[in-house]
C-alpha cells in the first residue's frame, strides 16, 4: 500500500504537470479539491484516465468518484482493493 | 466588400437571414404554442416541458413585479446551469428587464463593481453563493436578493443593518397569484443582458446587448448548422449560460428549436462524472463544450470515449483555439468532426464558425457567419485593411454585435468603430475566407475557456504583504489550452516559499486563475516606462517547465 501511494504521488503529479508539488512532501492524507492539490474537474477527467491506463481501475461515476477522489489515501485504497479482487 | 468565404458556405447556410423584430422571449412562447408537450428542461430527476416552464417563467416575472422589478431594471444572476436560471432569465425577458449575467467564481471587489456598475436592484443567486453577495452588498443598489436554496444555507447568512432579507425563489413562484402572461411591451431594440467580461486593466465591463443583437446571433448560428426535425432532441448543457456560448449555444437555441436541455450545473468537481452518466443516458444531439473539457474526455481510454461519444451529432468547441490531437481523437472514434466557433461577449456569441458538418482546414477558427463582415487591419492604426496572410487585428461587423460598454463611452469608442467591432485577438486571413486566430494584443490568457488577464492574477498577488511586485503570463497546456505561470519579487529581507504563495491564491481568486507554477525573481522585468516584459517572462516560464 505505502509502495502504492509513493508510486501514485509521483504519477499525480506528473501527469497534472504539478510543477510547485514535490511528491515527496505529500501527505498521504492530502485531499484531491480546494485546500489540498487545488485540481480542477478536467484535471480529475485526466486523473480518471491515468487511474485506468495504468491500473486497470474504471471510476466513471459520480457516487464511486465521489468515495474515491477525497485523498490520495482514498484513492490508492480503492486502486489496491479494486486490483486484488480483479 | 469582397467575401470569399461565402463559396465554402455548407449547401444549407444562406448567405443572409432575414431577422424578425422580436424580443428573446418570444422563442420560448413560439416553443410552448407549438409543442407544450416536450421536455424543455432536465436537471437530475427533474423533467420541466415547456408548458410547465412558461408557467413558472410568468409566475416568476410576477412576483419580482410586485417587488418593483420594471422594465428597464438591472437583475443580477449569479447562477450556475438550472431551472432556476431558465425561469429567472425568461422571466425577467418578459418584464422588458436587463439581466445582468455574472460569473459564478467572482467574488470580493470584482463582485461589488460588477453590482455597482450595473446598479442592479435585484440579485438571483444560490443560497452556496447568497454569502459572497452580502459580503458586498452595502453601497450598492440592489434592494432584493432571490436565493434558490439548495442547502439551507440562508438560515446562517449574517445580515447586518440595512441589508435586505433574502427571499426565497419556490416560495415567490408558488405564492405568485397567477400565471398569466405579462402585459409588458419589449422592443427589439431594448437592451435585454449586460454581459460582464474581464477588462485587460483588470476592471470589468459589461457588453449591452438588446434583445435584436441576441435574437440575430442565435438565429446566425442555427442557420450555420440547420438541423431539421430533431424533436425533442437533447442539447446537453454544461457551458455556463453565464457566458455567451452557453447562453446561446445551449440556452436559446434550445428553447428556439424546441428542445431538451439537460443542465449540468458544475457546482462541484464531480459534476464532471455525471457529465459521463449523463452522455450515456440522453445521447444528447448537440454537445457544446470548451476544447479543455473535449481534450479531459479524449484523455479517457478510446473504448470509453467513444461510447460517449458516438451519438453527438453537432460536437461544438469554442472559448479557444481546439488542439489538434483533439481534433483528430474525435475523428478517429466518431467518424465525425468538431465544429469550432469563434466569439465574444460583446458579439452577443459567435462571428465565425467552422463550417459544418465538414469542418475548416487545420487551425482555423472558421468563416464569418451569414451577414457578418469580417476584416483584418494593421494592429497598430487599426485602419489599413492587411494583405491575406499577414496578421492584423481581426475587426468584425453584424447584427450581433453589442451597442457598445454599459455606461462606458471611452472604452466604446475606443473599441466600437464605425460599427465595427475590435477584437483585440491577431488573426490572419486565408485567400478561401478562412480566418485563423494567431494570438491576443492585450495578453489575454485563454485557460479551461475562460479569460484570464495577467493584471487579475498580479493585483491579487500583489496585496500579498511580503509581495513586492508580480507579474503572469500565459504558456501552453496539452490539456487546457494555457496555465497561468506567476513570477514573484519579493520584499527586501522578506522569506515566503511557494506553497503559501499558492495558498495565497486559492484563497483570493478563482480557482481557475490559480498559477500553476511561481517563479520568484529578484525584480519583474519592466520596460523603462514600467510596463512588463511579459516576452521575457514567458521565456523563463517556459524554462522552468523544461
Amino acid at each position: 500500500m505505502s509502495e502504492l501511494l509513493k508510486e501514485l504521488k509521483i504519477k499525480i503529479v506528473q501527469e497534472l504537470q504539478l510543477k510547485e508539488v514535490n511528491p515527496a512532501q505529500l501527505a498521504d492524507d492530502t485531499p484531491f479539491f480546494d485546500k489540498g492539490l487545488g485540481l480542477d474537474s478536467v484535471d480529475l477527467l485526466v486523473l480518471v484516465a491515468m487511474v485506468d491506463r495504468d491500473y486497470g481501475v474504471q471510476i466513471f461515476t459520480r457516487e464511486l468518484g465521489e468515495k474515491v477522489f477525497i485523498t490520495l489515501s482514498t484513492l490508492a485504497e480503492y486502486i489496491a482493493k479494486t486490483r486484488k479482487t480483479r | 466588400m469582397n467575401r470569399p468565404w461565402l463559396k465554402h458556405y455548407e449547401a444549407h447556410v444562406p448567405h443572409s437571414l432575414i431577422y424578425p423584430e422580436i424580443p428573446i422571449q418570444r422563442f420560448l412562447t413560439d416553443s410552448v404554442a407549438r409543442h407544450p408537450d416536450h421536455v424543455a428542461v432536465t436537471f437530475n430527476d427533474l423533467h420541466f416541458s415547456y408548458r410547465n416552464v412558461n408557467e413558472r417563467v410568468n409566475r416568476f416575472a410576477h412576483a419580482l413585479l410586485k417587488l418593483g422589478v420594471g422594465k428597464g431594471d438591472r437583475v443580477a444572476f449569479l447562477l450556475v446551469n438550472s431551472p432556476t436560471y431558465v425561469f429567472a432569465f425568461f422571466a425577467v425577458m418578459k418584464l422588458g428587464a436587463v439581466v445582468v449575467n455574472l460569473s459564478v467564481g467572482i467574488q470580493g471587489e470584482e463582485l461589488a463593481r460588477c453590482l455597482k456598475d450595473s446598479a442592479a436592484k435585484a440579485v438571483v443567486t444560490l443560497d452556496l453563493f447568497a454569502q459572497g453577495v452580502y459580503a458586498v452588498i452595502l453601497n450598492t443598489a440592489v434592494e432584493t436578493v432571490i436565493l434558490h436554496s439548495v442547502f439551507g444555507l440562508e438560515k446562517t447568512l449574517p445580515l447586518e443593518q440595512g441589508m435586505p432579507q433574502p427571499l426565497l425563489f419556490n416560495e415567490l413562484v408558488a405564492s405568485a397569484g397567477t400565471a398569466e402572461e405579462l402585459k409588458v411591451q419589449v422592443s427589439p431594440g431594448d437592451v435585454a443582458v449586460l454581459q460582464f467580461t474581464s477588462g485587460s486593466t483588470g476592471a470589468p465591463k459589461a457588453a449591452t446587448l438588446t434583445h435584436k443583437n441576441v435574437v440575430a446571433s442565435v438565429l446566425q448560428s442555427e442557420a450555420w448548422i440547420g438541423i431539421r426535425g430533431a424533436g425533442n432532441a437533447s442539447v446537453l448543457c454544461i457551458i455556463p449560460f453565464f457566458h455567451v456560448f452557453g447562453m446561446s449555444a445551449c440556452l436559446l437555441i434550445s428553447v428556439l428549436k424546441g428542445y431538451r436541455m439537460v443542465l449540468v450545473p458544475r457546482i462541484d468537481l464531480m459534476d464532471i462524472l455525471s457529465l459521463m452518466e449523463t452522455l450515456k443516458t440522453y445521447k444528447p444531439l448537440s454537445f457544446p463544450a470548451v476544447p479543455s473539457l473535449w481534450a479531459g474526455i479524449l484523455s479517457l481510454p478510446p473504448e470509453v470515449a467513444r461510447e460517449h461519444l458516438s451519438p453527438i451529432t453537432v460536437a461544438t468547441s469554442g472559448g479557444a483555439p481546439l488542439p489538434q490531437w483533439v481534433h483528430e481523437r474525435f475523428e478517429e472514434l466518431t467518424g465525425r468532426r468538431i465544429v469550432e466557433a469563434y466569439g465574444l461577449s460583446e458579439a452577443s456569441s459567435a462571428t465565425h464558425f467552422t463550417p459544418y458538418p465538414k469542418g475548416g482546414p487545420v487551425g482555423s477558427m472558421g468563416l464569418p457567419l451569414p451577414d457578418t463582415e469580417a476584416r483584418i487591419v494593421d494592429r497598430e492604426t487599426g485602419e489599413t485593411e492587411c494583405v491575406v496572410g499577414e496578421i492584423g487585428e481581426l475587426v468584425v461587423r453584424g447584427p450581433q454585435i453589442m451597442q457598445g460598454y454599459w455606461k462606458n463611452e471611452l472604452l466604446t469608442s475606443a473599441t466600437l468603430r464605425d460599427g465595427w467591432l475590435h477584437t483585440g485577438d491577431l488573426a490572419r486571413v486565408d485567400s478561401e475566407g478562412f480566418f485563423f486566430l494567431v494570438d491576443r494584443k492585450d495578453d489575454l490568457i485563454l485557460s479551461s475557456g475562460f479569460n484570464i488577464y495577467p493584471t487579475e492574477v498580479e493585483e491579487v498577488l500583489k496585496r500579498h504583504p511580503k509581495v513586492k511586485d508580480a507579474g503572469a503570463v500565459g504558456v501552453p497546456d496539452r490539456v487546457k489550452g494555457q496555465v497561468v505561470v506567476a513570477a514573484i519579487a519579493l520584499k527586501p529581507g522578506a522569506e515566503a516559499d511557494k506553497q503559501e504563495l499558492m495558498t495565497y491564491c486559492r484563497d483570493h481568486m478563482p480557482e481557475y486563475r490559480v498559477p500553476k507554477a511561481i517563479l520568484l525573481m529578484e525584480e519583474i522585468p519592466r520596460d523603462p516606462a514600467g510596463k512588463i516584459l511579459r516576452r521575457m517572462l514567458r521565456q523563463d516560464a517556459r524554462v522552468s517547465e523544461g
